[in-house]
């Protein structure tokens, strides 16, 4: 990519994170498309974005693929891995080589190496005290993520934690837990819509994802209300 | 206001909760009938009655149960309901219209209790006099019925296969549920709960089912014997 286009994709990026931010804007959406940017705009392989629930744990709510294996290795790595550090200590984990952490992290790392993942980057999404989640990255090569990348990275991070956490201060902490919440809840549906398109059009997963969300981009609908009517039978995709 | 006799019915039943011993209760408020029970049979739950609004109508269950014959048994094979208005002169089940003889009932209506391709059991009502229901009693039973089908299924299998923990165990079940409610047209609350009766039946954990769904080694459709004459 050169340095002309990537800069155009950049500005388009941020451009689309804040016009998803407009008022009654659909979390999962807006975070779909920040690992949909982050693929296309940095030298990585997958990215996902783990939010914490109203327990503290950490979920996978939007990832570049809807494969199982991907939001697997994420879900280990969220009970103990990289992405789980940086939640916790709310600063960036870069893990340039997974097989030279494998000690440290042996679920997470044994199933991330067995998918042909090599490198992890992860990075809080966090607002001065508040932090609602991790962004991940991944790669299949080993390696740091180039100097450009992170900042990009960090920047798109950023846009899209204050645009969660806009206009909220601190009193208002309930209330972007609630926010939080409904966007994991909302993925209880998404994944049942999933299975129904999957089942319907005898395709897989993954590319039940991409019908329903094509979907819902054309209609400018909320994919969890798009999710919503299918599993009510109220739309066949 | 007295109130719509059948919305008391359903919404006692909805405060049956864990006392399931009181299921068959809420049918004879709101239908011409004597006395009401309810009993799982089947592939899926043991022969057992679950609740009987009098002795009368346990051993109209238990009569069944013991010839292998009888309405109940017909309403669940042939997922309808079965309605003898006249058992005296009735031709069907003759060992166990001869075994009621005794107990003059005139008249009995089973309805089955099923949820997809899970059997579960069925209501079985009886009345001292020959007579029939109404068609709008039949569909507000069939109603009932559908409640009572999920109340028990929830009964059987609580506990027994507990739900998933883990997130990623949570997210392969919700897909599966998705799968299995297009499978059988229904509602994701059933659906789930087939999943998990399934888990409960081959004694396995709802991740495993849910991965044999996703990746299409189990499938069910609502009716196995469907097109059978």
């Amino acid at each position: 990519m050169n340095e002309a286009t990537r800069t155009e994709l950049l500005f388009e990026a941020f451009a689309t994170l804040a016009d998803t931010l407009v008022a009654g804007y659909d979390v999962v959406e807006l975070l779909q498309s920040l690992v949909d940017y982050c693929q296309e705009l940095l030298e990585i392989d997958s990215a996902g974005i783990l939010l914490a629930n109203d327990r503290g744990e950490l979920e996978v709510v939007a990832s570049t693929s809807e494969a199982n294996t991907l939001v697997e290795i994420m879900q280990l790595d969220a009970d103990a891995g990289p992405c789980m550090l940086s939640f916790r200590t709310r600063a960036v984990v870069s893990v340039p080589d997974v097989d030279v952490d494998a000690e440290r992290w042996p679920d997470f790392s044994a199933t991330a190496l067995a998918q042909g993942i090599h490198s992890v980057y992860a990075i809080p999404l966090r607002l001065r005290e508040t932090t609602i989640g991790t962004l991940n990255l991944m790669r299949d090569s080993p390696g740091e993520l180039n100097y450009q990348d992170v900042r990009a990275a960090q920047a798109l991070a950023d846009v899209a934690t204050i645009g969660i956490l806009q206009e909220r201060t601190t009193r208002d902490a309930i209330a972007i837990r609630d926010q939080l919440q409904n966007a994991l809840s909302s993925r209880v549906v998404i994944e049942q819509a999933k299975g129904v398109v999957a089942e319907t059009g005898g395709i897989s997963m993954d590319a039940a994802f991409a019908r329903i969300r094509a979907h819902a981009r054309s209609r400018q609908t909320p994919l969890s209300v798009v999710a919503r009517q299918l599993v009510r039978g109220e739309l066949r995709l | 206001m007295s109130g719509d006799p059948f919305r008391v019915a359903s919404d006692a039943l909805s405060g049956v909760g864990e006392r399931v011993s009181d299921i068959a209760r809420p049918f004879v408020r709101f239908l011409p009938v004597s006395g009401a029970s309810v009993s799982t049979f089947g592939a899926f739950l043991s022969a057992e009655t679950i609740s009987a609004t009098d002795d009368r109508a346990g051993r109209i269950d238990e009569l069944q149960f013991d010839l292998g014959e009888g309405p109940c048994w017909d309403a669940l094979n042939t997922r309808r309901p079965v309605l003898e208005t006249d058992v005296a002169n009735s031709a069907e089940w003759p060992a166990f219209t001869r075994a009621i003889q005794g107990e003059n009932v005139g008249a009995i209506f089973a309805f089955p209790l099923s949820i997809g391709p899970l059997e579960i059991g069925a209501v079985d009502l009886y009345s001292d006099r020959p007579g029939s229901l109404t068609p709008e009693q039949q569909e507000q039973t069939v109603a009932l019925s559908a409640i009572v089908s999920r109340i028990l299924l929830r009964h059987a299998v609580a506990g027994a296969a507990p739900s998933p923990t883990s997130t990623f165990s949570r997210r392969l079940v919700h897909q599966a549920t998705g799968m299995v409610l297009a499978q059988l047209d229904t509602t994701a609350e059933d659906a789930y709960l087939v999943i998990q009766a399934r888990a409960f039946s081959d004694n396995r954990s709802m991740r495993d089912v849910a991965e044999d769904i996703i990746e299409r080694r189990i499938r069910f459709s609502a009716l196995p014997d469907e097109g059978a004459p």
